[in-house]
């Protein structure tokens, strides 16, 4: 599809500019689509536009004109008016009910498109991905320079969309966040959504041309999705979602280009890409940052029982125990090398092992003198959860327990619960 | 409508070869099972899940047929498009299982981005001019025109066993879709079942591709059952209904796609399932937006002649009265019309006065119905004081008789509780 | 059913769902043959509890025994009624269907209902006053009507230890009482029924023994015994803080302060 050769670069320029321009729109209405739940809404309004735009065409008016654009609004709030009837009416849920509405309206914008292929002139296949390279053939003139219609539609609808975000950012964030009470402080709550409607349709229809009804529900949820995961902030995540947008169509284009296929098709991969990156490294709950959290954890236990069994053996209740598993090996290893216990196969704790390991055991014991208090277990019971919970009592917590115990000494077990040691602040130290 | 679109399909004395009767079979029986196994599609909300499934299958498509070195085999094909509707499934479990992103983005991330890989895949195949990919487009919006027999028998042959499967295992399909939790506690692999099920959705919209296309295919599974909840209040009704829908659906889209040069078939077989759906949506009883319409007529008709008779009644007792004091004391938009039915049924009939105007009186009948309303009334009250749970639903504005509604023997339990409170009350 | 076997065990048993914990080491035993109440505030853990010892939720520790055997066993006679609001009640089935759900688990696979299951469905209906509705579909039906289904659906699996999830919930007083009459005919045959319940007032009335629920086990035993202001106080405003702290911590997999 992509046949021009790369002296051409001022239409891949064109062409680039257009799919971001395109990109950065759909990354803004999609945000507010994807916190409210609503992407359901673009898929939708992305299917049924093209009745609109092809009933559009037929009474005359040109691509990316105004009359396609109010066709293409008028299509839009008939799928939701449709989805809400078939909701109301014939009590469909709602996603049964806009997979009726626009299923129905895309199939009859195809067979318009196909039954009328003389009369209007949209091609079939670019209704459903878009020939984002034949965009920049079709040019109008601004100032003396050649610019895509495609682009300037685009452009158009970006500036409006910024505009309208930015002045009814206060009501579009309060009503995203909590509608009922928007609706309860007296912002026009149904007003804001219906402008999100037709952002979306706006948005949609600009980026109709270039990458066709499917592959704008791509460009609507996924950039915003990966924000998502990235930011917590709303604003930072306009910002991210937009900026994942246009780097996405730059990339994606310049991939097509390379490999000779589909532009709009390769972009929606390259975004599919970010997304799956904004999963695996969105910090603090990607799914690496989740797999690292759980194995420091597992290493940390480890490391930890391992000091307290020590620290048992050194007290004279039991032996301690040879380190068996491979990490129990690599625990010891690294407390060896931490200075955290004696080198040599019998060896104990140093001081600062020795430190450390009793503020676990005082965890472990004063949490099985709390559970033998305040939850009645049998005697038996103690030891699993103590083993457990050992390893996330800080010494705030360990202060508020020990001072709950009332200054009892000893564990249910009947031996005694070491003291805090060094405090790391004074007002932590436990009531003696 | 299915012979008006034989008619067009079929000219008078054109018999159809043996090729168009196998592959109107198949699609029957794809439509058929489509309907049927969507269904739970439906009832469990999955609809949109589909819907990524079937935009993935282009994928899958283009991969199968680089893989089988550029055969247009349509079983390879369809083998491929099945993987990659259930690796897009899979994806929306994981998205959900280690991500933030709510159902609905996932579904869209899913859907748009498949899909664009198969479009990316099956434009790079097509741009360099491999052998045999012109085809390949007929699965955007599906083309039944180049299937042979062998492959219509195939997808037949996968359509009756996905309603084999599905009706072998009705009674746990049923019992997962409506209350998991219960079917998990009473031991039953809630999960299995679930994804089995979900499995075959992936297989129903897969073997629809060349029916409907990647891009509707999700209308086929999804507007027949919906069609068939408009008629029935049992899932045992609502199978075979869906599948006759999809049925119908499928064949009269094939039909005017084959009678229309250069049409895709997919969105015939929608536009026929939406149609089917719109008569069902006006003219279904009780739930059909015509009978909703008559009933709350009806209603409001009935409320206002009560009404109307109701302050007769009380107007009566001063001596005949005008048309006008009648309806300021029982205003609203159904009055007048009631008034005027009221007179034609004789209930109220005029009295001449002195003064010639035109005055009104309750005939016996109007005074009889006038005191049946009343009773009526009455006993509701009782009904809503001892029991009132047999009330709700049934206490409508047209005051219907309670015993017709209860049974006479539920009514006298009532009354006998509600004297019986009574007593009981009383003396405190 | 043996009368001398305790009805439910739980053993230490700790929930969390993900890595946070929400029900800590919880160790109670019911005995065989009456109605016990578990008791607690919103967010204490019941319905937790309840659906750990259905095995709906993992169990981060411990172990549940159901009439002195683990759930795998003893699954067929065990009934369960979950929350009303756990289902779509615009759902195309009848209240007979619904009914004859809890026959399903006995029948098994591919087997389909018969005349025996349509008639024990029938007297189970009858049982909770629902004859004359049988053929109704289940989304016309009143609130305290569709959990009376759910109690004849629970009937009809011809359980030993019955679990109820906030069965009173949303519930008529009229309801209230058909169903509580029809569970203390369960006891009176023998068998355990375990509900999980909000309302305080009614305790006293039906309830035979309670446990108090706050994450932890507060109390057990008798409702005398139990409801006293010392453990309501301790229920209602007990000593949450330091479990809530710990949980969030063992969320996270760090420490707390």
């Amino acid at each position: 599809m992509m046949e021009f050769d790369s002296t051409h670069l001022w239409m891949h320029f064109w062409a680039i500019a257009t799919a971001a321009t395109v990109s950065a729109g759909c990354a803004l209405v999609g945000s507010f689509l994807v916190v409210r739940r609503l992407s359901l809404l673009g898929d939708a309004i992305s299917h049924a536009v093209l009745p609109g735009i092809v009933l559009a065409v037929l009474a005359g008016g040109r691509p990316g004109g105004a009359g396609v654009f109010l066709g293409a609004v008028v299509a839009a709030l008939v799928t939701v008016w449709l989805t809400n009837l078939l909701g109301t009416h014939a009590g469909l849920a709602e996603d049964a009910g806009a997979g009726v509405a626009f299923t129905t309206l895309f199939a009859i914008g195809v067979v318009l498109v196909s039954a009328l292929a003389s009369r209007v002139d949209i091609d079939p296949g670019c209704v459903l991905y878009g020939i984002l390279e034949l965009v920049p053939f079709d040019t109008v003139p601004i100032f003396g320079l050649e610019v895509p219609r495609a682009l300037l539609a685009a452009a158009t609808v970006l500036v409006v969309l910024v505009v309208a975000a930015a002045l009814c950012w206060k009501e579009l964030v309060f009503t995203a966040f909590d509608p009922a009470a928007a609706r309860a402080a007296g912002l026009p709550v149904g007003l804001v959504s219906a402008g999100l409607l037709v952002a979306t349709s706006l948005a949609t229809v600009a980026s109709f041309e270039a990458v066709g009804a499917i592959l704008v529900v791509a460009m609507l949820a996924v950039p915003a999705a990966a924000a998502e995961l990235l930011v917590r902030r709303f604003h930072r995540m306009l910002v991210v979602a937009v900026a994942l947008g246009v780097a996405g169509s730059i990339v994606g284009y310049l991939a097509a280009w390379r490999f000779n296929t589909n532009a709009a098709g390769m972009i929606a991969v390259v975004l599919g890409i970010e997304y799956l990156l904004a999963a695996l490294l969105a910090p603090g709950d990607g799914i690496v940052a989740r797999v690292v959290s759980r194995e420091s954890l597992r290493w940390r236990v480890a490391c930890e029982d391992r000091l307290a069994s020590l620290w048992r053996a050194e007290e004279g209740d039991a032996a301690a125990l040879a380190p068996r598993t491979l990490l129990d090996r690599l625990a010891q290893a690294r407390l060896v090398f931490g200075g955290r216990i004696v080198p040599g196969a019998a060896g104990g704790l140093t001081d600062i092992g020795r430190e450390e390991a009793r503020v676990i055991v005082r965890s472990h014991r004063l949490w099985e003198a709390w559970l033998g208090r305040h939850v009645a277990l049998p005697l038996d019971h103690l030891h699993p959860p103590a083993e457990w919970i050992e390893h996330h009592l800080g010494a705030e917590v360990r202060g508020r327990i020990a001072a709950d115990l009332e200054g009892d000494e000893g564990d249910p077990h009947g031996r005694d619960i070491p003291p805090e040691g060094f405090p790391s602040r004074p007002a932590d130290a436990p009531t003696q | 409508m299915i012979l008006a679109v034989a008619d067009m399909a079929f000219p008078a004395g054109w018999i159809p070869p043996y090729n168009t009767l196998v592959v109107a079979a198949g699609v029957a029986s794809v439509g058929f099972a489509a309907g049927v196994v969507g269904c739970f599609a439906v009832l469990r909300r999955r609809a949109l899940a589909g819907d990524a499934a079937a935009h993935a299958t282009l994928l899958g498509v283009g991969l199968a047929f680089l893989l089988g070195g550029g055969r247009r085999d349509l079983p390879l094909l369809l083998g491929g498009a099945l993987s990659t509707a259930i690796a897009a499934l899979l994806a929306l479990v994981l998205i959900g299982r280690w991500t933030r992103t709510r159902d609905d983005a996932a579904t869209a991330i899913v859907l748009g981005v498949s899909f664009g890989a198969g479009i990316t895949l099956l434009s790079g195949i097509s741009a360099r001019g491999i052998p045999g990919s012109a085809g390949l487009e007929q699965f955007l919006l599906g083309h039944t025109a180049g299937l042979t027999a062998a492959d219509a028998m195939i997808l037949g042959a996968l359509s009756l066993l996905t309603v084999a499967l599905v009706a072998l295992f009705l009674k746990e399909s049923t019992l997962v879709a409506f209350d998991p939790l219960f079917a998990a506690a009473s031991g039953w692999p809630v999960t299995l079942i679930d994804y089995a099920l979900v499995v075959l959705v992936a297989v129903m919209v897969v073997v629809g591709l060349p029916a409907a296309g990647a891009v509707l295919v999700t209308a086929l599974v999804v507007i027949p059952p919906v069609t068939a909840r408009q008629w029935t209040d049992s899932v045992g009704v609502m199978l075979p209904l869906a599948g006759l829908f999809g049925l119908v659906a499928a064949l009269s889209g094939v039909a005017v796609s084959s009678a229309v040069p250069r049409m895709p078939t997919g969105p015939l077989v929608v536009i026929a399932a939406s149609i089917l759906l719109t008569i069902s949506l006006l003219i279904a009883p009780r739930r059909g937006g015509l009978a909703r319409w008559l009933r709350a007529r009806r209603t409001v008709a009935a409320w206002a002649e009560g009404r109307l008779l109701e302050v007769a009644l009380r107007l009566e007792v001063q001596g005949p009265f005008t048309r006008e004091q009648l309806l300021a004391k029982a205003p609203g938009a159904a009055a007048d019309s009631a008034f005027k039915r009221l007179v034609r049924s004789a209930a109220i009939e005029p009295v001449v006065t002195r003064a010639g105007t035109h005055a009104w009186r309750l005939a016996v009948w109007g005074r009889e119905l006038a005191a049946e309303r009343s009773r009526r009334l009455a006993a509701w009250t009782e009904v809503l004081e001892a029991a009132r749970e047999d009330a709700r639903g049934h206490l409508t504005i047209d005051v219907p008789s309670p015993e017709a509604i209860l049974g006479a023997a539920r009514m006298k339990a009532i009354r006998e509780s509600a004297a019986a409170a009574r007593s009981a009350s009383g003396p405190a | 059913m043996s009368t001398t076997s305790a009805g439910l065990e739980f053993h230490d048993v700790t929930v969390a769902y993900g890595r946070r914990p929400v029900l800590w080491n919880v160790d109670l035993t019911v005995p065989g043959a009456c109605l016990f109440g578990i008791i607690g505030p919103n967010g204490a853990g019941k319905s937790t509890l309840l659906k750990a010892a259905l095995g709906l939720v993992p169990l981060a520790g411990g172990e549940v025994r159901i009439l002195g055997a683990p759930l795998e066993q003893v699954r067929s006679r065990v009934g369960y009624v979950p929350q009303r609001e756990s289902v779509d009640w615009d759902f195309p089935v009848t209240v007979t269907d619904v009914v004859l759900m809890g026959t399903y688990a006995r029948l098994g696979w591919l087997r389909r209902p018969g005349p025996r299951e349509r008639s024990l469905a029938a007297e189970c209906l009858d049982r909770v006053g629902l004859a004359d509705v049988a053929d109704r579909q289940i989304g016309r039906l009143s609130g305290g009507q569709q959990q009376r289904v759910f109690l004849a659906r629970a009937l009809a699996q011809q359980a030993d230890v019955y679990f109820l999830d906030e069965p009173m919930a949303g519930v008529d007083a009229r309801s209230q009482e058909r169903i509580f009459r029809v569970l203390s005919d369960l006891r009176a045959e023998g068998r355990l029924v375990v509900i999980v319940h909000h309302d305080l007032r009614s305790v006293a009335e039906w309830f035979d023994a309670v446990a108090l629920i706050d994450m932890r086990l507060v109390a057990t035993g008798p409702v005398a015994e139990v409801l006293t202001p010392e453990n309501l106080r301790r229920t209602y405003a007990g000593r949450l803080d330091v479990l809530d702290e710990i949980g969030r911590a063992v969320a996270e997999g760090g420490r707390t302060p």
